[in-house]
C-alpha cells in the first residue's frame, strides 16, 4: 500500500504509536454468553432491573444487528427484537472478568489505566526497548488470544493502537467486533475521510451542531480547522485547543479526574406520595451514599436532595452545611431536613447527592463527644459488615429499601466496582 | 422473562483437578441431583464471589441441554446447585 507523506503544516504527532486501547465487545452480554453457552448466538440484552421502563445497559451483537441500541428501554427494544432475552446484571461475574483483563494488560506495562469496567489503556512509553521490543500489533493479537484462553473462548475484544488515547480509542472502534487497527500520522487523514463527526469519541449531537455552524461538517474539516477558530469561535475555551491537539495525535487526555460528587438515585418501583413507602428507599440510598463517601475516604459539606414527580415536575433542595459529614446517620438526618420541604406530590424518582468533598478528617479526634461516638459506631458497624457481609448490621427502616433498590452497575467509572461486588 | 429455575439444593459433585496451567485447574465433572447423574460437557465461566468473609466459587456449567450454576463454598466445602437455565427461552414480555 502506498503511504501518504506526512503533511507538516497539519502539525501531526509523528511519534511511533505507543498507546493501546483495549475494549471488551459488548462486555456484560458477552460475559453472560460465555458463562451460559445456551445464550450464544441469541439476541441478549442486559438490564440492571427486569422492568419495562428500565434501560438496556448492554446488548449482544446479535441484538445490535437487529436494531436494538444501548440506552433503549426494555419495552422499546422488545418492539424491535421480539425474541430479545433480557437478563439482570450479575456484578461479581463482570468483576472477575475485569480483574482478568487488568492482569493481562498489566503484564505488558505498569502504566495501565482502566477507563471503565470494559475498557482500558496500556501506555507503552518508556517500556518498548527493555520490556516490549515486539511490534504492538503482535502484543495486541496476543492479548486477544490470552483473553480467550484465560477467560473463555467466546470472549472477544477490540484493540486500537495510536500515538495518543483519543486516536487509540478511535482505532479500537473502526472494526467491531474483534478488530485491531493502528492509526499513525501516515494514515490519520485517510481514517478521518471515512468517518462522520459523531464517530469521533467525545463528539455527540451537541458538539456536532456547534461544529456544523462554523462550516466544519466532517472529521477532515475538523482536522483542517485552525486552533484560533476552534478556541475563539467553536468551543470558546481551551477545549478548542485540546481538540486541536487531540485530533493530531498529541496527548491531552492523560490527567486524573477529580471526584466532585457522590450520590445515588432510584426510579421508584411504585410511584407514591406516602412517606411510609418513600422513606425506607431514601434511607437505603443515604446509607449507600455514605458508604461511597467512606470508600473514597472523603467527607462532604454540601447536600442535594431531588425528586421527580408523576406530573413531570422536578423539585430539589440543596444546602451547604458548616460541618462535614460521612456517617450513615448524618447523611440521612441532613437529607430529611431537606426532604421534608418537598411538595406533597406523587414521587417517581428520588436522588441524593453529596458535594463539596474534602479529604477525610476522620483521623483527627473530635472535641465533641457525640461526634466521637458516631465515628466509633460507624467504624464498628463497618467492621462487622466487612466480616459477615455488607448490610448484616443495618437500619431497620432501610431494610424495605434494600429489598427493592438494586445496586446498579455504572456505565463508566470503575471506582465503586469493589464496593458494589462486596455488597452483594 | 427467562426460564431460570432457582434450585438452591445441596448436590453431590465429582470434581476434576487438572495439572495443566490455565482456566480449567479445578472444575465439576459430574453431579448427582434428585437421582439423576448429569455429566458436564463445558465450563462456561468460573468466578469467585464473597459472602461476608466466606469465599464462594461459582461455576457456570453446561451438559449441552441446559446451563447449571453451581456454587462451591470454600469454607464449608459444600456444593450447591443454585439454578438451572433451560436451553429454550420463552419470549414473554417484561
Amino acid at each position: 500500500m502506498m503511504r501518504r507523506a506526512p503533511e507538516p503544516y497539519l502539525g501531526l504527532n509523528t511519534e511511533e504509536p505507543n498507546v493501546m486501547h483495549v475494549d471488551l465487545n459488548s462486555c456484560f452480554a458477552t460475559v453472560e454468553q460465555q458463562a451460559r453457552p445456551s445464550l450464544r448466538g441469541k439476541p441478549l440484552g442486559m438490564a440492571n432491573r427486569i422492568s419495562p421502563n428500565c434501560c438496556m445497559i448492554a446488548l449482544s451483537y446479535e441484538a445490535k444487528r437487529l436494531g436494538a441500541k444501548v440506552g433503549m428501554g426494555v419495552r422499546e427494544a422488545r418492539v424491535l427484537v421480539p425474541d430479545l432475552i433480557v437478563l439482570e446484571t450479575d456484578p461479581p461475574k463482570y468483576h472477575y472478568v475485569y480483574q482478568k483483563l487488568v492482569a493481562i494488560m498489566k503484564s505488558y506495562s505498569p502504566n495501565v489505566k482502566m477507563k471503565s469496567i470494559d475498557e482500558g489503556i496500556i501506555d507503552f512509553h518508556g517500556t518498548r526497548e527493555v520490556i516490549n521490543p515486539r511490534p504492538l500489533e503482535d502484543i495486541g493479537y496476543e492479548i486477544k488470544r490470552r483473553l480467550k484462553a484465560e477467560v473463555g473462548s467466546w470472549m472477544t475484544c477490540n484493540i486500537g493502537i495510536a500515538p495518543n488515547r483519543f486516536l487509540a480509542k478511535l482505532a479500537a472502534g473502526l472494526h467491531k467486533p474483534d478488530g485491531l487497527d493502528v492509526i499513525t500520522h501516515h494514515n490519520l487523514a485517510d481514517v478521518y475521510k471515512n468517518l462522520q463527526l459523531t464517530d469521533l469519541p467525545g463528539i455527540a449531537r451537541h458538539y456536532q451542531a456547534r461544529l456544523n455552524s462554523y462550516g466544519i461538517m466532517t472529521p477532515s474539516d475538523f482536522l483542517q480547522a485552525d486552533s484560533f477558530t476552534l478556541h475563539r469561535n467553536v468551543f470558546k475555551s481551551v477545549v478548542g485547543d485540546d481538540w486541536y491537539q487531540r485530533l493530531r495525535g498529541w496527548e491531552v487526555d492523560d490527567g486524573d479526574t477529580k471526584l466532585g460528587t457522590v450520590g445515588r438515585q432510584f426510579v421508584m418501583d411504585t410511584s407514591s406520595n406516602d412517606d411510609a413507602v418513600i422513606l425506607p428507599r431514601l434511607h437505603y440510598l443515604c446509607q449507600t451514599t455514605a458508604m461511597k463517601l467512606r470508600h473514597n475516604n472523603v467527607d462532604a459539606r454540601g447536600l442535594l436532595v431531588w425528586l421527580h414527580f408523576k406530573n413531570g415536575e422536578t423539585w430539589y433542595s440543596r444546602k451547604m452545611f458548616k460541618s462535614t459529614f460521612y456517617t450513615d446517620q448524618e447523611v440521612y438526618r441532613r437529607t430529611l431536613l431537606l426532604y421534608h420541604q418537598r411538595p406533597k406530590l406523587t414521587v417517581t424518582t428520588i436522588g441524593v447527592t453529596c458535594y463539596e468533598l474534602t479529604p477525610s478528617a476522620r483521623h483527627q479526634t473530635s472535641l465533641l463527644e457525640a461526634d466521637t461516638r458516631a465515628e466509633l459506631l460507624t467504624q464498628a458497624v463497618d467492621e462487622a459488615n466487612s466480616r459477615y457481609g455488607t448490610f448484616t448490621v443495618t437500619y431497620a427502616n432501610a431494610i424495605a429499601g434494600k429489598k427493592v433498590v438494586k445496586q446498579k452497575l455504572p456505565f463508566g467509572s470503575t471506582k465503586y466496582f469493589e464496593l458494589l461486588c462486596s455488597s452483594g | 422473562m427467562e426460564n431460570i429455575v432457582i434450585i438452591n439444593e445441596r448436590v453431590a459433585v465429582a470434581a476434576a483437578f487438572s495439572a495443566r496451567e490455565g482456566r480449567l485447574v479445578c472444575y465439576p465433572a459430574k453431579m448427582r441431583w434428585r437421582g439423576r447423574v448429569i455429566t458436564f460437557s463445558e465450563l462456561g465461566l468460573r468466578h469467585p464471589t464473597v459472602k461476608g468473609k466466606r469465599m464462594v466459587h461459582v461455576f457456570d456449567m453446561t451438559d449441552g441441554e441446559a446451563d447449571y450454576r453451581l456454587e462451591f463454598d470454600a469454607e464449608r466445602l459444600t456444593w450447591m446447585l443454585a439454578s438451572i437455565l433451560e436451553g429454550h427461552y420463552d419470549a414473554a414480555r417484561a
